[in-house]
């Protein structure tokens, strides 16, 4: 043991330094949030509740029963019942989602050819039981009004996810016409 | 056979085949959207090109046989390439409403799509945008989705025989559609909705009810008829949504009619019982299982103690598994000690059974379904079979298509008479008449081996009994012409290889036993065996209840004594059946069940024989309970519970096995496996004293009219089955009921004329017994003079008409027929 280390161990050198480490972050601004006080914005586009888009023409859910989130859900938590209505038009009787066993993965939003479902960025939600927690189709299109009101829903389709049904259809005019053999 | 290489594999196939079924019988896919094994190649669609080395073009597949040594490939870049083009040009039209499509998730175009990639768009044209024919009961057509493979036109005329569908116009407009667009009225067997490749026919039932991946998928035996085809049932929670055929399933390999594909929700009906009933007054009162099943214990008891135990009768279902019926027997027979144990089939297929006894000394006849190929006549007579076992019936036509004759007895036009090459149109009931003028012919003519036949059992009688059935006197009783008779005698004696096919169905007043033995004695006299008389059993089990024990033994009663002369019985238990619509002579039914000290019926649904019970006991349907049905061709086949059982249901031999125990008697059966295998040694037991060779006799029988016509009842009532009910079980299905749901009388033009009838009109139809108010329906189907009805429907209540007697013959009625205004 050297004359130095010897100083180091009886003055306390080392505590004194870790001290000093812990009296200056007194004084730096904190990280930590008091969360439930305190909240912070969400980032956009984050994956949280879920809610079906209203559609602002008809009022009623954009959704048309394909079933294509469901047959996408890894945690098999979507079920939805469709049935015919007196147009001969399929109807959504039923869209309901377990919260409780969805594993936010979003595949259910990018597998919908009509941006008819959507992660909102609510994630502070919890209940005494399981059925407060199983989402039928109005509390479904009731989250749409209460989280993704006004521009918001919209931004969050065009930013973040574009409805597969941009691809469907004709091509625009001009492109790619098909030309038959010219006389010359 | 020849050798042929396919993408690198050298086969050895038959000569002759396409290269399709030669790459099909060896496992190697070649996409096509036009191609079905039951129908001839077609070469519409051009997904199945492949290249042939040294060939120019490619060819494709479907159509072309392949040759000695042809080096095939099915996968080039070629050929892909050609292939993403067609579907290319198939979705310049095709909408993109997979979303929406019921076919979405087993359609054959997005399969394929999806193999070979989204096509790059290159041209533009304009979407189709026709409305869907929504129109018909159970078929919607949706012509925008066609891509005019004509798979269904096909199977329409070339299997299904019927050609409701046709492609009418040309080129782009084309759709395919019934004549003159009008609503698509066809036999609904929606063979044309399973083999679509895409969405353009679908099943309104099903319409938008659950996509194909949301459907657990579980396969059942379908429990209409005696074909017993294997269903592959859609259910979703809890509940079966669709039903269709899936090609290598069971004997039907794929192919169905419209009770199997949309019948099966007659297990969803309105009145399906859910709890014990008791009668107190009047009226029904809910009871719990220990209530009821010890009231009937107490009352069974004492009216066997009191009145012996033959006071007391069972009636049996052909429409019960095995286990069930066989519980019943053991129930009355062991339990009870009473022999009085009997079914509807009494006036069907225990009749045949009784012929075949008698003719060819065998216990048992199975059909076989694959009978009518090769043959090279088949005479079918006064029968339907495409109505009462369609999936059977396909093959008759199938033969014909494949070369047979085909003649048919019968006095009205049906599919078979329009396919046949000879229509006997004979007047109703007269069978017996035509069968011995035909073997009076035969004798006549020397068509037969005398020397083998003549040492026979019976045959003096025989020759002295047909003797009499000159060409003259059949043609003056049947309405034929004598060289008619002639003709179809000769035609069917000088085949070689013959089929007789006759099914007794219950609900049938135009033929009975008599008939199948005036049948039995012509094939004997041509010196063939028993297989060539094919009688399938009607229903569901039919056979399989019959060998399971439920048949009058030592001495019982059958259902003509029981049922028919009041006074007989004290107490009646009646499984699945309803006497009152099923069986002739439902009035005297009604007094007799009036008079009983006790009834007790146990089924899925009120009846009207449950009405006037006094207790019901609610039975799980169908789908609802495990068990074995025998078809007729006697094969024991599974029948499994896929659904929960309605209400407070039980299986009903649970049930019976209950009651015993609730009596002091202990049936054992402790669980389903117990009965199964009791049962199944009972059967097995059976059919090993049944064995043994055909000991053949001849038992003429002398035609003998049933019931004339008169100054005053100036028509004959044919009772017969339609094609879209069997028994009145199917009445219970609300899909069913959208294409008939009610009795109708069918009338000829000319009758109607004379009473100024017209369709849809009100008329009261009168016998001796009753009378019945019942829809016109005015055809030329059935002659002059001759008015047909189906039995199936309870409100109909037709067999008020109906009566028996002891006639072998047939059991006609002469009816009068006025107006309603």
């Amino acid at each position: 043991m050297t004359a130095n280390e010897f100083i180091k161990k009886v003055f306390f050198i080392e505590i004194l330094k870790g001290l000093a480490l812990t009296l200056r972050h007194f004084f730096t601004p904190s990280v930590t949030r008091q969360y439930p006080t305190e909240k912070r914005e969400p980032f956009p586009g984050s994956r949280g509740l879920h809610a079906l888009v209203r559609d602002p023409e008809t009022g009623r859910e954009k959704c048309v029963g394909c079933g294509l989130c469901a047959a996408m859900c890894p945690s098999q938590c979507i079920h939805i019942y469709t049935s015919e209505d007196d147009d001969h038009k399929k109807v959504v009787d039923r869209y309901e989602v377990e919260v409780l066993r969805c594993v936010y993965c979003a595949f259910c939003v990018e597998a919908c050819p009509y941006g008819a479902i959507v992660l909102t960025d609510h994630f502070e939600y919890s209940g005494y039981s399981r059925e407060e927690l199983y989402y039928t189709k109005d509390r479904l299109l009731h989250n749409w009004d209460k989280y993704m009101a006004n521009s918001k829903g919209r931004e969050y389709l065009e930013k973040f996810w574009r409805p597969k049904s941009e691809d469907f259809g004709v091509p625009a005019a001009g492109h790619h016409q098909a030309e038959g053999k010219k006389a010359t | 056979m020849i050798e042929i290489t396919i993408d690198d594999r050298k086969l050895s196939v038959e000569k002759g085949i396409t290269i399709l079924e030669a790459a099909r019988r060896n496992g190697i896919k070649i996409p096509n959207l036009c191609f079905d094994k039951r129908l001839r190649p077609y070469g519409g669609c051009r997904m199945c090109v492949v290249e042939i080395e040294g060939g120019r073009k490619l060819a494709s597949a479907c159509g072309h046989p392949a040759r000695e040594g042809m080096v095939i490939k099915t996968n080039s870049p070629r050929v892909r390439r050609v292939r993403q083009s067609v579907l290319e040009f198939l979705l310049v039209h095709h909408p993109l409403d997979c979303p929406e499509c019921d076919k979405a998730g087993e359609c054959a175009l997005q399969d394929l799509v999806f193999e070979y990639g989204v096509p790059e768009t290159r041209f533009t044209g304009e979407r189709k945008h026709a409305q869907p024919d929504v129109r018909g009961p159970l078929i919607e057509l949706i012509s925008n989705r066609c891509i005019l493979c004509a798979k269904c036109v096909r199977i329409c005329s070339q299997y299904q025989g019927r050609g409701a569908l046709g492609l009418i116009g040309r080129g782009f407009p084309t759709v395919v559609q019934p004549a003159f667009g009008e609503v698509l009225e066809c036999d609904y067997c929606g063979q044309c909705i399973d083999i679509c490749p895409t969405g353009a026919l679908i099943s309104k039932p099903y319409k938008y009810k659950a996509r194909p991946w949301f459907l657990e998928e579980k396969e059942n035996i379908c429990s209409f008829c005696g074909v017993g085809c294997t269903l592959t049932l859609g259910i979703r929670e809890g509940r079966i949504l669709r039903s269709k055929g899936r090609e290598g399933a069971g004997i039907n390999d794929g192919n169905l009619c419209g009770r199997g594909r949309f019948g099966f929700d007659y297990i969803y009906s309105e009145n399906r019982l859910r709890t014990p009933l008791i009668k107190e007054g009047d009226e029904f009162r809910d009871a719990s299982w220990e209530e009821a099943l010890t009231y009937v214990a107490r009352s069974l008891s004492s009216i066997r103690d009191a009145h012996g135990p033959n006071s007391i009768g069972a009636i049996g279902s052909p429409r019960c598994t095995v286990e069930d019926n066989y519980m019943l027997a053991k129930f009355m027979r062991a339990g009870l000690g009473s022999g009085n144990i009997a079914s509807s089939e009494a006036f069907g297929y225990a009749g045949a059974l009784r012929a075949f006894s008698l003719s060819f000394g065998i216990g048992s006849n199975p059909a076989d379904l694959a009978s009518p190929l090769g043959r090279d006549v088949i005479l079918v007579l006064e029968s339907d079979p495409t109505i009462t076992h369609p999936v059977f019936g396909l093959n008759i036509l199938r033969a014909k298509r494949e070369g047979s004759r085909l003649l048919v007895a019968d006095y009205r036009e049906t599919k078979l008479t329009r396919h046949s090459n000879t229509w006997l149109q004979l007047r109703p009931g007269t069978l017996v008449a035509l069968l011995n003028g035909m073997m009076n012919v035969i004798m006549d003519r020397g068509l037969f081996d005398r020397d083998r036949v003549s040492g026979i059992r019976g045959f003096s009688s025989l020759e002295a009994v047909v003797k009499e059935y000159t060409p003259a006197m059949v043609s003056e009783i049947t309405g034929l012409t004598g060289e008619a008779v002639t003709d179809a005698a000769v035609t069917f004696a000088n085949a070689p290889r013959r089929l007789v096919i006759m099914p007794l169905a219950v609900s049938e007043n135009n033929k009975g036993p008599g008939s199948a033995l005036a049948a039995a004695n012509l094939l004997i006299l041509l010196g063939e065996e028993p297989s060539s008389l094919q009688v399938p059993a009607e229903y569901c089990n039919t056979y399989g209840m019959l060998e399971a024990g439920i048949m009058p033994r030592g001495g019982g009663m059958d259902v003509f004594d029981m049922l028919y002369k009041p006074g007989h019985l004290r107490a009646l238990y009646i499984m699945g059946e309803d006497p009152l619509v099923s069986m002739p002579d439902s009035r005297k039914i009604k007094n007799t069940l009036r008079s009983l000290d006790f009834l007790v019926v146990q089924d899925i649904v009120m009846t009207e024989a449950a009405e006037l019970a006094n207790v019901v006991l609610p039975a799980s349907s169908w789908g609802e309970k495990e068990g074995h049905f025998i078809n007729a061709g006697g094969l024991r086949q599974r029948i499994r519970k896929v659904v929960e059982a309605t209400g407070k249901s039980q299986p009903d031999w649970q049930i019976l096995r209950n009651l015993g125990l609730a009596m002091g008697i202990n049936l054992g059966a402790k669980s389903f496996q117990d009965i199964t295998k009791e049962a199944d040694d009972f059967i097995a037991g059976g059919r090993r004293e049944a064995e043994g060779a055909p000991r053949p006799a001849f038992h003429p029988v002398a035609y003998e009219p049933e019931e004339p016509c008169d100054s005053e009842f100036t028509y004959t009532l044919v009772t017969r089955d339609v094609l879209q009910h069997s028994g009145n079980m199917s009445t219970r299905s609300e899909a069913l009921k959208l294409v008939q749901a009610e009795a109708f009388l069918e009338i000829n033009e000319k009758d109607a004329e004379r009473h100024a009838i017209s369709d849809e009109s009100h008329i009261k139809i009168t016998s001796r017994r009753g009378a019945v108010y019942l829809r016109a329906k005015v055809t030329d189907a059935v002659p002059e003079g001759v008015v047909s009805t189906p039995v199936h429907f309870p409100s109909g209540g037709i067999n008020e008409l109906t009566h028996f007697s002891g006639n072998t013959c047939s059991r006609l009625d002469a009816v009068k027929i006025e107006r309603v205004k």
